[in-house]
């Protein structure tokens, strides 16, 4: 089910380029702030734990004082000096425990300064002379995590501000981008635009002429040939409604009325007999009343193209299947059809899948942007050298 | 029954190292102006953990010198190095073990 709100009219490639550019771009950006962050974490990190060095070295030459002092007076007095301000503990050589009073028992003894899991900080000192048999001194205090919390502020605060920072830039930069597409797609609008203007007189002389000649008065020859003229005359016409819908009608307010969609049908099949009799091309119909509220010429351009395409990508005495059966209206060819990978892009303004016949690609995006303005739905099933089936539901 | 043997074996086994420990260290040291106590906690500060105290120990008893002694220089000067008294490895260690059990500091904090 296709049922994208918005055409783009930016082509295929064009949006995948964008959209590379901006995976790219967001994942620089990420990359780069996470890659901040981190050597930001790393500099507080280092930094709390430099004043916490400066701190428990002072405590730990106190502590190793009264250890001393305690080996000497040992076994006289055994109480193991305490200190409010930390916890320690004292280890011999061979890391066994002689007394500990320490609540994390995660002891790295060829570490000077860690915290460990249950966030404690630990500090080592070493003794040179082995009072009391200590070879490590471990000294322990809280890690209240306010480090962690004031990082976490700033990463989030400025993080968020580098964030909108390259988000700007970022904007500046898809401006950029996107200015030489834009130049490109105006150009090439404009030029419908003027081309389609200096077709309207020349194109409407051919028709009317056509029309007022008696073709009973001419012979079998010149007939085959004015049928010609009619033919290529009908084609350029539905290229002119469209490049003319492209350029002025979508842009102007149009009213809605309750039409008939099987008055339509039957007419435009009768408009486009001539082109699909001239490929061999028979239409089977299968039409039930079916009243819908929208404006009649731009549900008369869905038609068009829909019939105009089942005819140009039809083989040779092939047929048509136009159905409208309640709420749907189903046109299928037993045409070329459409890869699969392609499908996704058939309604892209200026995508066309066939360099075997002429246009500008233009017709199934006006059928999209029809579609989409109505709020219906559309579905495309294609099988190569089956053909194609495009159903309308509303 | 076996349970019974083996506590027996560890008696007996305890006490024979208590009486070569009595019979060969107490005797000697009682009389010296260091005590045993002193002595160990000298050992302690300079060997550190058990394993390191015992082996110092042992090595200084089979070869006493002044210069790899704890003590310091007036006790030796006073004292001279201990008697070169043979009591066999297998007694020496045993004197060494019961000695760590009697002055160690690990499990005598408060």
């Amino acid at each position: 089910m296709l049922r994208n709100k918005v055409t783009n009219s930016l082509l295929a490639n064009e949006k995948k380029s964008l959209h590379r550019f901006l995976v790219l771009y967001i994942i620089m950006m990420i990359s780069i702030i996470s890659l901040i962050s981190i050597y930001y974490y790393q500099y507080q990190k280092q930094l709390m734990m430099l004043n916490q060095r400066v701190i428990l070295s002072d405590y730990a030459s106190e502590q190793a004082r009264k250890i001393k002092s305690l080996h000497f007076l040992f076994p006289e007095q055994d109480t193991y000096p305490r200190d409010d301000r930390f916890r320690s503990g004292i280890y011999d050589l061979e890391y066994e425990k002689i007394f500990s009073l320490l609540k994390s028992s995660e002891i790295y003894f060829d570490r000077e300064l860690y915290i460990t899991k249950d966030k404690k900080i630990h500090f080592i000192k070493i003794f040179d002379d082995y009072y009391l048999g200590t070879k490590y001194l471990i000294l322990e205090i809280d890690d209240d995590g306010m480090w962690i919390h004031d990082t976490w502020h700033d990463i989030i605060f400025y993080g968020g501000f580098g964030i909108l920072i390259f988000s700007i830039i970022g904007f500046f930069l898809l401006n950029l981008f996107l200015s030489p597409m834009k130049t490109s797609l105006s150009i090439l609008d404009r030029f419908i635009k003027d081309t389609t203007h200096e077709l309207n007189t020349p194109l409407s002389a051919i028709l009317t002429n056509i029309e007022m000649i008696d073709l009973s008065k001419i012979s079998e020859d010149n007939r085959k040939k004015i049928n010609r003229i009619n033919i290529a005359a009908k084609t350029v016409s539905v290229l002119y409604n469209d490049l003319t819908y492209v350029t002025l009608e979508n842009n102007i307010y149009s009213s809605s009325e309750k039409i008939n969609l099987k008055n339509i049908i039957e007419e435009r099949v009768e408009y486009f007999d001539i082109l699909a009799k001239s490929k061999e091309i028979d239409f089977r119909l299968e039409l039930n009343d079916s009243f819908l509220v929208v404006n009649k010429n731009k549900f008369t351009r869905v038609v068009d193209n829909l019939i105009s395409n089942a005819i140009k990508y039809n083989r040779r005495k092939g047929s048509i299947g136009i159905r409208l059966l309640g709420n749907s209206l189903t046109v299928e060819d037993s045409g070329l059809g459409i890869e699969s990978n392609k499908l996704d892009y058939i309604f892209d303004r200026y995508s066309r899948f066939s360099n075997s016949e002429g246009g500008f690609g233009i017709g199934l995006s006006i059928v999209k942007d029809i579609i989409d303005e109505y709020e219906m739905d559309i579905k495309v099933k294609s099988q190569i050298n089956k053909g194609t089936s495009i159903t309308i539901i509303w | 029954m076996v349970r019974s043997i083996f506590i027996l074996i560890l008696f007996f086994s305890s006490a024979f190292g208590n009486n070569v420990y009595t019979q060969n260290c107490i005797s000697c040291h009682k009389d010296l102006s260091y005590s045993l106590q002193e002595i160990f906690m000298r050992y302690l500060s300079a060997y550190g953990g058990e394993n390191n105290v015992k082996a110092g120990m042992l090595h200084y008893f089979i070869y006493p010198a002044k210069d790899i002694s704890v003590m310091p220089k007036e006790f030796l000067e006073e004292e001279g190095i201990m008697n070169h008294g043979y009591i066999g490895e297998k007694n020496l260690q045993k004197s060494i073990d019961t000695y760590w059990e009697l002055y160690k500091v690990k499990g005598r904090l408060k």
